[in-house]
């Protein structure tokens, strides 16, 4: 598994902005959208599904060494932003989009605007849909930290927590998870985590649609994901058990094994 | 100008157990209100309006007022509101420290408000602008990484419509207004005098010296009050302009008694220590930023975007740290001037030939300080220091040597 070894993230101008990607494998394109603490590195998960695809994984801008333009201020920015970056690095659409968290979010939307851009979707512990029951973790009123930590439902048994998160952080690390709730925080402060008009145009996608969600997950509840599964005619929702909201990183067997039969 | 002499109270709701204040932090944003009693808070408004009332009779130049939300430290939850009742009560100038703008959508109304406040006094109030505490943006939801955009913008649009005839149209980033057209302007021509008022913010500074208008240091040690006017005098001389002592005002937590003895043991007990101890907000008193005093969440002082890296980490970040600790270090730092009469005079020369303020501002009253203790100290200000202190000039303009700091 060559892919398992880490993949570097390169900068290159796309979309007019500086752009950090990571990307490999062959096979039919699959377009990876982070999460709100952005992409700590070539993950396990992605050198599993780079087995099959050619797994791109941008910054978003704003996150990691991605530039922050100015005019982002909306998760529906950000999915016009994507559309216009995988056109910018030659994508041939339809491709599959994978989500997680406020990126599952982002792929929802243009799921719901552009629904020619994206083959298969996957939603993988999703913000923008508030749940009926339950609260959306409040990263604002906690530190980088403390959110992260509750991220992850046994975080000191998770080989990629240990990896990237655990330990003293140094300022280069403290500096990079204040720049990404400053570039949240610009997105998805209010209403919090969620759209008010995207319950409304769940039903309007066609896309096959899977939704994974990790059982523990004490971020988003898992009745978002059923909110959306009731939204998307035809969707299926996965729960992984023994896991939280980072399922790509706490279980990322079980996570690649479902991504990768619903892509085939 | 003459130098102008203010008192200040927070104001703030002391009846509270002294464990949840440990627990929770003066300024912290869950400080339960289960404890709050209206009759308890109903008296506590007559006692600190008579104290204003008195410290005017006693010959203070005017009265500051300011606003918080969301926690005990301050019972001011509408500056306004507070400087409306202070036309009323007492004769001098009422100064607000200010009015929050991030957290207002709708500036036009402050516009209003302030030129309503300007014409009932008769021309007396002076209009302070702030950003609000990281806190407030959280317990407002105002999202704190536009806070500075947001302050900027309503700013130049309150200034506007001070200045320009209305109707106009706004259209900017953070504020849209089809029709912009206050009926009252204020009675101060082309407007009352304006002060951003701050805990050191170098953003702020530089940008209060671009707009010429007072930066009000608020409760800051003496050494970065004066690295503070350095700024501002830098950034002028860059505009082509020479501030004057006008330019500057200085709020200090005073506590002064007939004996240094007395002034230290009240003050110690009822200034706090860095923690709030005994009543006080805390020696960084609002709960800004680099604060100790809201508890076990120090990042809520600071979320997301409120500040800049360079606030964060800054030398004038640095001083403010350094000038926490003790009550001792404090008055060391000059963070808070403590004595008999005597004693702060001195101080009060000290720190008037280092920094110059137009504008010093006695923050004189503090948590749950016993009344007739606060109205002595008001007695003292107004009868012994203020007078003393009116006839001294800055060692800045006459180049003389600086008073000593007593020891």
């Amino acid at each position: 598994m060559a892919a398992l070894s880490a993949v570097a993230a390169e900068s290159r101008t796309i979309t007019g902005l500086d752009i950090e990607v990571r990307r490999a494998g062959k096979g039919p394109s699959l377009l990876v959208l982070h999460g709100e603490f952005g992409v700590p590195g070539w993950l396990d998960a992605y050198a599993r599904l780079s087995q099959s695809f050619d797994v791109i994984v941008p910054s978003l801008p704003g996150y990691g060494r991605s530039q922050r333009p100015e005019w982002i201020m909306s998760v529906r920015d950000y999915a016009a932003w994507v559309t216009w970056f995988a056109r910018d690095i030659g994508l041939s659409s339809p491709v599959h989009v994978l989500g997680h968290s406020l990126g599952g979010w982002i792929a929802a939307e243009i799921a719901t605007i552009a629904p020619q851009f994206i083959d298969r979707l996957v939603l993988a512990g999703a913000m923008g849909m508030k749940p009926e029951s339950g609260e959306i973790f409040d990263y604002f009123l906690e530190s980088g930290r403390t959110g992260i930590e509750r991220a992850f439902h046994r975080p000191e048994q998770c080989a990629e927590y240990r990896k990237y998160y655990i330990g003293d952080w140094g300022p280069d690390q403290n500096e990079a998870t204040e720049d990404h709730r400053e570039m949240t925080c610009r997105v998805a402060w209010k209403p919090y985590m969620h759209s008010l008009t995207l319950p409304g145009l769940l039903p309007a996608i066609a896309t096959p649609t899977l939704i994974v969600w990790g059982r523990q997950d004490a971020i988003t509840p898992l009745n978002s994901g059923e909110l959306y599964q009731r939204g998307i005619a035809g969707a299926r929702l996965a729960v992984i058990e023994d896991c939280g909201h980072m399922a790509e990183m706490e279980q990322p067997g079980a996570f690649a094994g479902l991504v990768q039969d619903f892509l085939k | 100008m003459d130098r102008k002499f203010f008192y200040f109270s927070e104001m703030g709701y002391n009846a509270y157990p002294q464990e949840l204040a440990d627990q929770y932090g003066y300024t912290a944003l869950m400080f339960p209100n289960s404890i709050f009693d209206a009759n308890v808070a109903r008296d506590l408004w007559q006692m600190f309006l008579r104290e204003h009332e008195f410290a005017s009779e006693m010959g203070f130049d005017g009265s500051v007022c300011n606003e918080h939300h969301n926690n005990v430290i301050s019972m001011q939850e509408s500056v306004n509101i507070s400087a409306a009742v202070l036309t009323q009560r007492i004769k001098g100038t009422i100064a607000l420290i200010g009015n929050p703008l991030p957290i207002h959508d709708n500036p036009v109304r402050v516009a209003e408000e302030i030129a309503m406040l300007d014409l009932i006094s008769g021309g007396r109030i002076i209009s302070g602008f702030v950003r609000g505490t990281g806190i407030e943006q959280l317990s407002t939801n105002a999202n704190p990484v536009y806070n500075r955009e947001r302050f900027e913008e309503a700013f130049q649009l309150i200034r506007k419509a001070w200045t320009e005839p209305g109707p106009f149209r706004w259209e900017g980033k953070h504020y849209h207004f089809r029709v912009v057209n206050p009926w009252q302007l204020p009675l101060q021509k082309p407007h009352p005098r304006i002060w951003a008022a701050g805990i050191l913010s170098p953003e702020t500074i530089r940008w209060a010296a671009r707009q010429r208008i007072t930066y009000l240091v608020l409760g800051s040690a003496l050494d970065a009050t004066a690295s503070c006017r350095d700024i501002y005098h830098e950034v002028a001389r860059e505009d082509g302009w020479t501030p004057t002592s006008e330019h500057l005002g200085y709020l200090l937590h005073t506590c002064v008694m007939d004996t240094d003895e007395e002034a230290f043991e009240m003050g110690r007990h009822h200034f706090g220590s860095g923690v709030g101890r005994g009543g006080g907000a805390g020696l960084s008193g609002t709960g800004s930023a680099g604060s100790t005093t809201s508890g076990p969440h120090p990042e809520w002082n600071s979320p997301p975007g409120y500040m800049s890296k360079q606030a964060k980490t800054g030398a004038m970040a640095k001083q403010r740290q350094n000038s926490q600790g003790t009550y001792e270090a404090a008055n060391k730092a000059g963070l808070i001037v403590t004595g008999s009469p005597k004693t702060i005079i001195q101080k009060f020369k000290h720190i008037i030939d280092r920094t110059d303020p137009g504008y010093l501002t006695f923050w004189a009253r503090e948590g749950k300080k016993p009344h007739e203790a606060t109205m002595r100290g008001i007695e003292l200000l107004g009868k012994e220091v203020i007078p003393a202190l009116r006839e001294h000039r800055s060692a800045l303009i006459t180049g003389k040597e600086v008073t000593p700091w007593p020891h």
